[in-house]
């Protein structure tokens, strides 16, 4: 049911409650409790790349921008990008942020490393935001481990209820010592809600005042500075371990003989499962797992037991053990690394309960489950009217046409849904940008062979952020690569955002369009054609072309195929009052061939019982679609409508 | 266990208002005075794949339900009422958009409407007639509202937050609306 989204007329703004006043409590986000923090603590500058789960903290800010003129944020090309960028302002004198999930802080490692050899002048605060079970995303990575390998002091909220107020304290802690923070946070931080209490913003403090103090011993990393630098952060390490322990979100509540140390969202885990079981232990509760802190450490040892409970990775376990084995403490210690707990997945309260039940030398029982039967997946589909799902329908009858046999080098955006049935065009996925890197290194292996045929799939959001960069590489070593870019004008699978292509920068500003053909045929690419993908024959038409054009002179070649989000277009129609025009069967000519709901798929189209085609109106969007693809004519428009046709091929996110 | 509190279940299909209703007794629940914990499902699962939402009230501070320990479901269609149903405990209570849409998936094989709520044994399932209420008033998206308003009258969220909060935030959040939504919930 993907029906015609806020059709009951207007709503709230999404992150209102960013601009509530001083003083109310709301039910926030935790996302965009971050954003409040951040804007608390008086943030002067915010850079990022969306990525699921972090994109809304961004999203917040540009909202706030886009009413208050402060702070300046954007989108930025991609994760590296956006951290040099925020720390170039903190190297400015700026208090900044930069946000990006976890596998983001891979793409932009390089200058987070450096980051912490330089420090900042101002103040600033990269968030990881962490995907453990991986909803949205391709590995489960804990980055607190990035603060440890960088030495960059981490700070995670203990669960969304202070997620605000840690925020805060990373960027005012950041200004106070000089250095960089990593805020860590896991899905079920970013992802969920409860009541938040706000403090003052003050505008005033949010206008930037740049300044620059030139010393290129401080700022510059060649060697000679490097080294000094090596050491004294070496130095800066050991003391924060003993200014940690003074963080206000760090506490210790109770008393007993077994101590529940809990970082971050284990927290809250820790503290129902605590109540749960009336025991008295010692919980320690801390927001700073990296470096564990002095004091959290002697506290934590001064126990017979202490059992470890932290989302992710044993960080935190695995400091604490070394500890204990560096002094000599005769202090058991349990969590995931001598599997008490599970070392995958998200935390689980009925799991936490247990373990500290029987750390504590008890019996707890786990609930009784219930079995399901099995029942059959419901993985999310291209919505009704999305361009890919005619381009990949044209894309495959090319490359039956060309018989040649594909091998579709895949990418991370909502053309990823093309790996279920019918497409599955989707071969391999690694990480953005990838489609054309790996696919530039698969085209060479299969370079002698006449009838494979390597396909390179990517977003237009994707290219900007790496794809750009691989073509240059496949350009310059001549790969015979047919890369295809589904250009909808917008970031799609994270909500909308604006990228390099659209003209559109964050919370709405007016920006440079950067446009794709010409960068492309700029690259080198000989072979560029451009398609309309809600054009089934005019895509089938250019893919054809552009496929052959690879087979025959072994180069590489590139198929633009244009189209916007439905949901784009959709949100437009509805502003500007657009009918959007829907379709039906003819029933005396569907003869039940079952294209349209098998080879097509398009979730609109249900099968009836008699085995032909029925039109559900409240998912239907009248993209025409279905009218090219039946061979016997049965869809019909009620009436068509030129203006929404037009809207289809060209419309960009609007804030 | 010890301590008030409501274990929640939301289940359904991306796209069928299954976080706004979350948000609405989420702040049904701050209005109320109930501490709440809501975890939603973002990203990839919103096109038309499967949702969990875990809504807490009460003495709680974890935002996740364990299997086994859900107090009560509220599903806007069938099979995925059923995909969750091992997160409640034994007794606990589901109210059910009688819907039922097939995954979007060539030559899927799907259980029936009475096989689904048989596999329910043990549940207090009530069912609702949501999306078909909804169409009559003139919009599918209040039928998450029929639902809600359905719960209501089962009294499941008693103690919690009543009827008169969940007006109040109807009426903030769709001011334009709020006469179709009244509608809504009270049918």
């Amino acid at each position: 049911m993907w029906t015609r989204r806020g059709s009951l007329g207007a709503t709230l703004p999404k992150y209102s409650e960013v601009l509530s006043e001083e003083g109310k409590t709301e039910i926030m986000l935790g996302n965009a409790a971050i954003a409040r923090g951040l804007l608390e603590g008086g943030l002067q500058f915010a850079s990022a790349y969306p990525g699921t789960p972090s994109t809304e903290i961004t999203e917040a800010l540009s909202y706030f921008a886009s009413k208050k003129g402060v702070p300046y944020v954007e989108w930025s090309t991609n994760e590296k990008v956006a951290l040099e960028a925020a720390l170039g302002a903190a190297i400015s004198g700026l208090k900044a942020f930069t946000g990006m999930k976890h596998v983001g802080l891979n793409v932009a490692a390089d200058p987070f490393f450096s980051s912490a050899y330089l420090g900042v002048d101002g103040a600033l605060v990269v968030v990881s935001a962490d995907d453990p079970w991986m909803w949205s995303s391709q590995n489960e990575q804990d980055n607190r481990i990035y603060g440890l390998h960088a030495f960059v002091p981490v700070i995670e909220p203990r669960g969304v209820q202070e997620a605000k107020e840690a925020a805060r304290l990373a960027l005012e802690w950041s200004y106070a010592l000089k250095r960089p923070f990593l805020f860590r946070i896991t899905t079920r931080i970013a992802h969920s809600r409860a009541p938040i209490t706000l403090g003052k913003i003050n505008l005033e403090e949010l206008k930037a005042e740049p300044r620059f103090r030139r010393d290129p011993s401080k700022w510059t990393l060649i060697p000679e500075f490097a080294r000094r630098h090596r050491v004294e952060l070496l130095r800066f390490w050991e003391e924060v371990k003993g200014e940690l322990s003074d963080f206000p979100l760090n506490s210790v509540e109770g008393s007993g003989e077994i101590a529940v140390l809990a970082s971050g969202i284990g927290y809250v885990y820790a503290k129902e499962a605590v109540k749960d079981l009336e025991i008295p232990v010692t919980l320690i509760g801390i927001s700073t797992p990296v470096p564990l802190p002095d004091r959290v450490i002697e506290k934590a040892l001064e126990h017979d037991k202490v059992i470890v409970i932290e989302e992710g990775e044993p960080v935190v376990e695995a400091q604490l053990r070394e500890e204990a084995q560096k002094r000599g403490s005769k202090t058991e210690i349990f969590g995931k690394m001598d599997g008490t707990l599970r070392r995958y997945g998200e935390l689980d309260l009925a799991e936490v309960r247990e373990a500290i039940g029987r750390t504590y030398g008890m019996e707890v029982e786990r609930p009784k489950v219930r079995e399901v039967p099995k029942l059959p997946p419901r993985p999310p589909v291209l919505c009704p009217g999305c361009p890919y799902r005619s381009y990949f329908y044209a894309l495959k009858r090319a490359v039956n046409k060309a018989r040649v046999e594909p091998i579709y080098s895949g990418d991370i955006g909502c053309y990823s849904l093309g790996i279920t049935p019918p497409f599955e065009v989707q071969d391999i996925i690694i990480d953005m940008g990838a489609s054309i890197g790996a696919g530039g290194g698969m085209a060479q292996a299969f370079r002698e062979d006449p009838k494979r045929l390597i396909i390179a799939i990517i977003g237009d959001s994707t290219f900007y952020h790496s794809g750009v960069t691989s073509l240059i590489n496949v350009v310059y070593n001549q790969a015979p690569l047919l890369t295809i870019i589904l250009d909808n004008y917008t970031t799609a699978m994270t909500g909308h955002q604006p990228h390099p292509g659209v003209g559109i920068g964050a919370g709405g500003r007016p920006a440079k369009e950067i446009d794709m053909e010409s960068v492309v045929k700029g690259i080198g690419v000989e072979k560029v054609l451009v398609a309309d993908a809600f054009s089934i024959k005019d895509s089938e038409e250019k893919t054809l072309e552009a496929i052959k054009y690879v087979i025959e002179q072994r180069k590489p070649a590139v198929v633009i195929a244009k189209g916007a989000c439905s949901l784009v277009a959709l949100a437009h129609a509805r502003r500007k009052g657009i009918k959007v025009p829907q379709y039906y069967v003819e029933e005396s000519k569907c003869t039940a061939c079952g294209i349209c709901y098998k080879a097509f798929n398009c979730p609109a189209i249900i099968k009836k019982e008699d085995g032909k085609a029925w039109i559900d109106p409240s998912l239907c969007v009248g993209c025409g679609q279905c009218e090219q693809i039946c061979p016997f004519g049965a869809f019909v428009i009620k009436e068509r409508v030129p203006e929404w046709d037009q809207l289809l091929r060209t419309a960009k996110p609007r804030w | 266990m010890v301590g008030v509190k409501l274990n929640v279940v939301i289940s359904g299909v991306g796209g069928q208002g299954l976080i706004t209703l979350a948000n609405i007794i989420a702040k049904a629940s701050l209005k109320a005075g109930t501490p709440v914990v809501v975890a939603e499902t973002h990203g990839l699962s919103q096109r038309g794949g499967t949702v969990i939402v875990h809504v807490r009230l009460g003495e709680v501070s974890a935002p996740l339900i364990p299997k086994g320990e859900g107090d009560l479901m509220l599903s806007m269609e069938l099979i995925e009422a059923l995909r969750y149903s091992d997160y409640l405990r034994g007794g606990a209570t589901a109210i059910v958009n009688d819907y039922l849409l097939p995954p979007s998936l060539p030559d899927v094989q799907v259980p029936t409407r009475d096989e689904i709520l048989k596999a329910m044994n043990g549940i207090k399932v009530v069912t609702v007639n949501a999306t078909q209420r909804a169409l009559e008033l003139g919009n599918a998206r209040v039928a998450n509202i029929v639902l809600l308003g359905r719960a209501l009258k089962e009294g499941v969220f008693e103690g919690f937050f009543g009827k008169e909060e969940v007006e109040e935030v109807l009426k903030e959040m769709w001011p334009k609306a709020y006469e179709l939504n009244l509608k809504a919930l009270n049918s």
